[in-house]
């Protein structure tokens, strides 16, 4: 069992109090609204795009303080980064957080975004760190909105016998 | 602390919101201190709206609860304010 008081380090507690990237992009070409029906996440994201690249990317919304640091150390991370790049790190922060990728043990481009690998000891948070990339993969594939009740979520099973 | 519902003849469920602090957080820290919460909508959204709160915090007291156990939640609730502090 992953020790909290480990995940809610300065770090965490820094970015929620201060998330950098907050706002909207008057020039976005990529939006998508992230929402947690079930606890009430909700986030904005807006990323501009420029040959291929995240030049610009910023969000706002409502949400814990482990969404909202999230969303705050992912901007910092895939700003100016080539698209490519920016989907491999939603791919290994998804596998990291749902207990797939042993950060201390197999190869990542995480970097310090391995203080959120804790979750994955916390079944109910794990949607909540989740959101922002999730939402970002939407934002980048044109989507416009997604739900981590919506079947394309990573955490997201189909209720037995595929019954709705 | 700001508890929410405040009826005269009340039932031992105590709603409540930690200033600043997101309820979900207040539950993942009060869990790590053994104190046993439920967060969130409570199936209640139009309520929470009405109160203007994302969510709640909500501990529920029976008869086999002790007054120690209700000073566990208010340290851990204290606890909580330091962390975010």
């Amino acid at each position: 069992m992953a020790d909290s008081r480990q995940l809610y380090q300065e770090v965490i507690l820094d970015h929620n109090r201060k998330p950098r990237n907050w706002g909207t992009l008057p020039d976005a070409t990529h939006q998508a609204e992230g929402v947690n029906p079930l606890c009430g996440d909700r986030l904005q994201l807006s990323v501009k795009l420029e040959n291929d690249a995240l030049q610009a990317i910023a969000f706002e919304g409502e949400s814990c303080a482990i969404c909202k640091a999230s969303a705050s150390m992912m901007t910092t991370a895939v700003k100016g980064k080539a698209r490519p790049d920016a989907e491999q790190l939603i791919q290994e922060f998804r596998d990291m957080a749902t207990g797939k990728l042993d950060t201390t043990k197999e190869q990542h481009h995480l970097g310090r975004l391995t203080v959120f690998s804790g979750v994955r000891d916390l079944p109910t948070r794990v949607k909540c760190a989740i959101l922002p990339w999730h939402t970002l993969h939407a934002a980048l594939n044109s989507l416009g909105t997604t739900s981590t009740e919506s079947d394309d979520d990573p955490m997201h099973e189909p209720a037995p016998g595929g019954v709705a | 602390v700001r508890i929410i519902g405040t009826a005269e003849r009340k039932a031992a469920v105590l709603s409540f919101a930690v200033e600043g602090v997101h309820p979900n957080d207040v539950g993942t820290l009060l869990n790590e201190e053994g104190v046993a919460i439920r967060t969130g909508h409570h199936c209640a959204q139009p309520v929470m709206q009405r109160f203007r709160v994302p969510a709640t915090c909500r501990a529920s007291f029976a008869f086999y609860n002790t007054m120690e156990e209700v000073d566990a939640l208010v340290s851990a609730i204290r606890k909580v304010q330091k962390v975010f502090g």
